[in-house]
């Protein structure tokens, strides 16, 4: 065969390595150590950032928000308004983490005098970190936090631009952060925030939404309990009330407490909307996992030994049959990664060696392929036996 | 509390392909490895990912080297000898080339190729058969040279068509035989997957491109990439091998002139007699070795003489219709406004728009890939690392939605469907989610570029040299075989193979 003459067919190999080396030789010996987009990796996702409280004021009478900023000073990740932070918490010996969805707008986090807030509501005596929040936080503590988590945000290319926010509570920190975007002008889109409370004292952030109010940003309040003096809307979040704010092409973003999650899934139907237009925030921690459909009930009193590998590292501590193995690991003080825990985020990823395993069906956000070979998100995942578990050193 | 052994023979940074299969090849010959993967998961960007309940593949389009189950290829056949059993599913198609003047679905099979291409090119199918038979006859070559090499003289005997076209680019060698323009259009849309315009790839590289996937099909495996990466994982722990996620290897600790264990970010020191690096010769050379002044000059004027290849941009959507209702009729679709592929090379540089797509739906290579009523279809494009090295933090959202619209809205018209009236779940992947998720330098995930001044017969012949230090590898794209999952496999193999060469070579010296 020839490709262009025998001589220089047989010697090309001989002339390609040549032109290798003197490729190298003409190189320059400084050492190029920067990686631009590594550097734009780190202003959106620099990882877990020090953080200080720089402010704690009430939200309303049963809330706080607490300003947090970088330790150093520096400018806070970018992020997408709607998606939340996770904070770690020392308690005694062990770390606690919690998502809390940014009540804050991303432009803030970016300006002269950088910040990001939370907004959390006081518990009924069953979350002990939101009373810490309301009780204890104070100015001058300081964080470990992990900004711009979760899929929870308006997207342009997927989304109407006309959206009706469904919030329940304390689910409007996801939403404020979206009104404040808008009405800074860095984000487009026409926000309805539909926004129940059982009573006026409730409404958390009212002063401030209020103010934000524009063409662009609609804030209607819907109050369930009975106050004779109220002049908006009454009620719940019907479907007939959501249609009423809807345009013909809407997307509905929903964030509140679980039951409204339960009862929005049958309002929403009502109203045909179709599958892509409707995107509700995780669900959260099942507040209680024997009332989930398949749970084995007869363990539930049970408590169950869980040997959990770090590497060559075994311990074994005590798990409940109704505590997830992320609480188990927390209260035995082994550190495990959290996110949202809503098994979403996928952070706690955890293979189950022995042993098995209730997974909450409402958030079993598992690879097929992991769901095969014994992997579980920790945070969705409840001991119905003694188990070994294999999680990352942390 | 201990975490670690206090020795391992052989320590893997990196739990992607390259990683899990030094690994692999490592522990079945009874060493004792450890690997540390950054994520918290297996594969890299061989990987999927959930949303709103729906599994999707982040990066795989196409596996080539696995071949059916009774005539496997070689990275098929590592897998089957591991232990590795993974689902594999044919791509019923090569592809569908949209380019031109030229609808054109081609399949596998090197005559069947020739004979569609006849179809179209009236007349072509003596001589575009005669081209990939060269391909194939050039394949071979590779393929057995890489386990037996030679001397030169007798290559030149076995080996005549491998010898007698090593030095010449695709496009000298195409040219030869004097194809018509369409023909040459239509045998050129895989070049995306090797990343160098014609005028600039070696023939070597497009002959194993082309006789790879069109001579014996491409796979995927039914459960996205993920399933071949964890089942890489498991198998590899079930023979021995340590593995642990979450851990970021800072630094290649290395005493005079030879690696003897990692750091960790985390501040564990931890000790190997031999360390391969997934992490790219750039960052190894300028930032991980310590003490960096182990590091030889002549390392980094290596690197620093080779180009970066490309990296991905893809947007994938899950869509709210079947591909059968949406008009989606390939599974894969090679969209280009021309196929001058030096043309197209030089338009990677930039940041759009991009004028040659890549579009995959699973569904129609996978018919479990997404729940009923539903599909999945990604558009990428692998543009080149220095365009997307401009784009500051401030611009990076604006930019990724740019382009990412004009991606989407080509493809539309071309479906004559509006994509974003059926987007259920959209994901954009950038060179900066690559970074993100694997630490690849720039994001690049093709590694070096394949070019006539860094040609792979090259880079075997100096292969040698080029090891600075003493007992540390290299395995990922950035090695030899270069980029794709196929050859990361190989890449990785042929890292524990000089490993397992060296420790036999230390072994006889004593």
């Amino acid at each position: 065969m020839k490709i262009k003459g025998f001589l220089k067919d047989v010697t090309g190999a001989s002339r390609v390595t040549k032109a290798r080396l003197n490729a190298f030789e003409s190189a320059s010996s400084a050492p190029e150590k920067t990686d631009p987009i590594a550097e734009v990796v780190k202003e959106w996702h620099p990882g877990k950032l020090d953080l200080v409280v720089k402010e704690v004021r009430d939200a309303c009478k049963t809330a706080k928000t607490v300003r947090f900023a970088r330790a150093d000073g520096g400018k806070l990740p970018f992020f997408y308004a709607g998606q939340y932070i996770v904070l770690d918490f020392v308690i005694g010996d062990s770390v606690i983490s919690r998502p809390y969805s940014i009540s804050s707008a991303p432009f803030e986090a970016r300006g002269e005098d950088p910040f990001v807030e939370i907004t959390v509501r006081r518990s009924r005596g069953d979350g002990f970190i939101a009373d810490y929040i309301n009780d204890s936080v104070k100015v001058g503590d300081t964080f470990k936090g992990l900004m711009g988590c979760g899929q929870f945000y308006y997207e342009p290319l997927r989304d109407a631009k006309h959206v009706v926010a469904l919030a329940g509570g304390v689910g409007i920190t996801p939403f404020a952060s979206m009104a404040k975007e808008v009405a800074n002008g860095t984000l487009d889109m026409d926000l309805t925030i539909l926004y129940g409370s059982v009573s006026s004292d409730d409404i958390v952030m009212k002063a401030e939404l209020d103010a934000i109010q524009s063409d662009k940003v609609h804030i209607v309040h819907v109050l369930s309990g009975d106050e004779p003096d109220w002049q908006g809307e009454k009620g719940f979040l019907t479907a007939d009330l959501i249609k009423k704010y809807s345009a013909e092409d809407t997307t509905y973003f929903i964030c509140g407490p679980q039951a409204m999650y339960t009862f929005l899934r049958g309002e929403l139907a009502k109203l045909n909307a179709p599958k892509r237009r409707v995107r509700f925030e995780v669900f959260g921690q099942a507040k209680d996992i024997t009332t989930f459909p398949g749970y084995p009930l007869e363990l539930k009193d049970k408590t169950f030994n869980l040997t959990v590998r770090r590497g060559v590292h075994e311990d074994v501590i005590p798990a409940k049959a109704t505590e997830s193995l992320v609480v188990a690991l927390e209260r035995a003080g082994i550190r495990i990664e959290t996110g949202c825990r809503s098994g979403e985020c996928g952070f706690c990823r955890t293979k189950v060696l022995k042993g098995s395993v209730y997974v909450c069906p409402e958030n079993d956000g598992r690879r097929a392929a992991d769901k095969d070979f014994n992997y579980v998100h920790a945070c969705a995942a409840y001991p119905t036996s003694d188990v070994t578990i294999k999680i990352p050193i942390e | 509390m201990k975490f670690y052994k206090d020795h391992y023979d052989v320590i893997v940074i990196g739990g992607a392909l390259a990683g899990l299969s030094s690994a692999l090849m490592l522990a079945d010959k009874g060493k004792d490895v450890l690997v540390l993967e950054r994520h918290n998961l297996p594969g890299g960007i061989a990987s999927s990912f959930v949303r709103g309940g729906i599994e999707i593949e982040a990066a795989l389009h196409e596996m080539m080297s696995i071949g059916e189950k009774d005539n496997r290829l070689k990275v098929g056949k590592f897998f089957d000898d591991m232990g590795v059993d993974i689902e594999w599913l044919k791509v019923p198609e090569a592809y569908h080339a949209s380019l031109p003047g030229l609808e054109v679905t081609l399949h596998p099979g090197l005559s069947t190729f020739a004979k569609e291409i006849d179809a179209v090119v009236p007349g072509t199918y003596d001589k575009v058969l005669s081209l990939l038979n060269l391909c194939n006859t050039v394949f071979d070559s590779v393929n057995e040279l890489s386990i037996h090499p030679m001397s030169k003289a007798k290559m030149l005997l076995k080996h005549e068509a491998f010898v007698k076209t090593a030095g010449y680019t695709t496009k000298e060698v195409i040219d030869s035989f004097d194809l018509p323009k369409k023909a040459q259009d239509l045998l050129a849309p895989y070049w995306i997957y090797v990343g160098s315009g014609f005028s600039d790839l070696p023939f070597t590289i497009y002959s194993v491109l082309m006789a790879d996937y069109v001579g014996y099909g491409s796979f995927i495996p039914r459960k996205f990439s993920h399933e071949m990466s964890l089942k890489m994982a498991e198998r590899a722990e079930a023979m021995g091998v340590q593995i642990e996620y979450r851990q970021h290897v800072e630094k290649i600790l290395v005493k005079d002139g030879k690696a003897y264990g990692v750091r960790t970010a985390r501040g564990d020191e931890i000790h190997a007699d031999y360390v391969i690096s997934s992490a790219y010769p750039n960052k190894v050379y300028t930032s991980m070795i310590e003490p960096a002044s182990e590091v030889p000059a002549k390392a980094i004027k290596m690197v620093n003489g080779r180009r970066l290849s490309l990296t991905a941009f893809s947007v994938i959507m899950i869509l709210d219709d079947t591909a059968e209702n949406l008009g989606i009729k390939d599974y894969s679709v090679f969209k280009g406004d021309t196929m001058d592929t030096d043309l197209l090379y030089k338009d990677l540089a930039g940041l759009g728009p991009y004028r040659y797509l890549t579009c995959i739906c699973h569904n129609l290579g996978n018919d479990t890939a997404t729940p009923p009523g539903t599909c999945s279809y990604s558009i990428t494009t692998l543009p080149q690392v220095k365009g997307w090295k401009t784009v500051k933090a401030e611009d990076y959202d604006r930019v990724k939605h740019e382009v990412a619209k004009q991606m989407i809205d080509d493809m539309s018209a071309y479906l004559g469907v509006n994509l974003l009236d059926h987007i259920l779940e959209i994901v954009i992947e950038t060179p900066m989610t690559v970074n993100r998720y694997t630490n690849a330098w720039n994001g690049c995930i093709y590694g070096y570029a394949h070019t006539m001044e860094d040609h792979i017969i090259a880079r075997l012949q100096t292969a040698e040299e080029e090891s600075f230090i003493k007992h540390l590898e290299f395995s990922g794209a950035h090695a030899i075989s270069g980029d794709g999952m196929g050859p990361a496999v190989t890449n990785g193999r042929k890292a524990a193979k000089n490993v397992l060469d060296t420790m036999a070579a230390e072994e006889a010296a004593i």
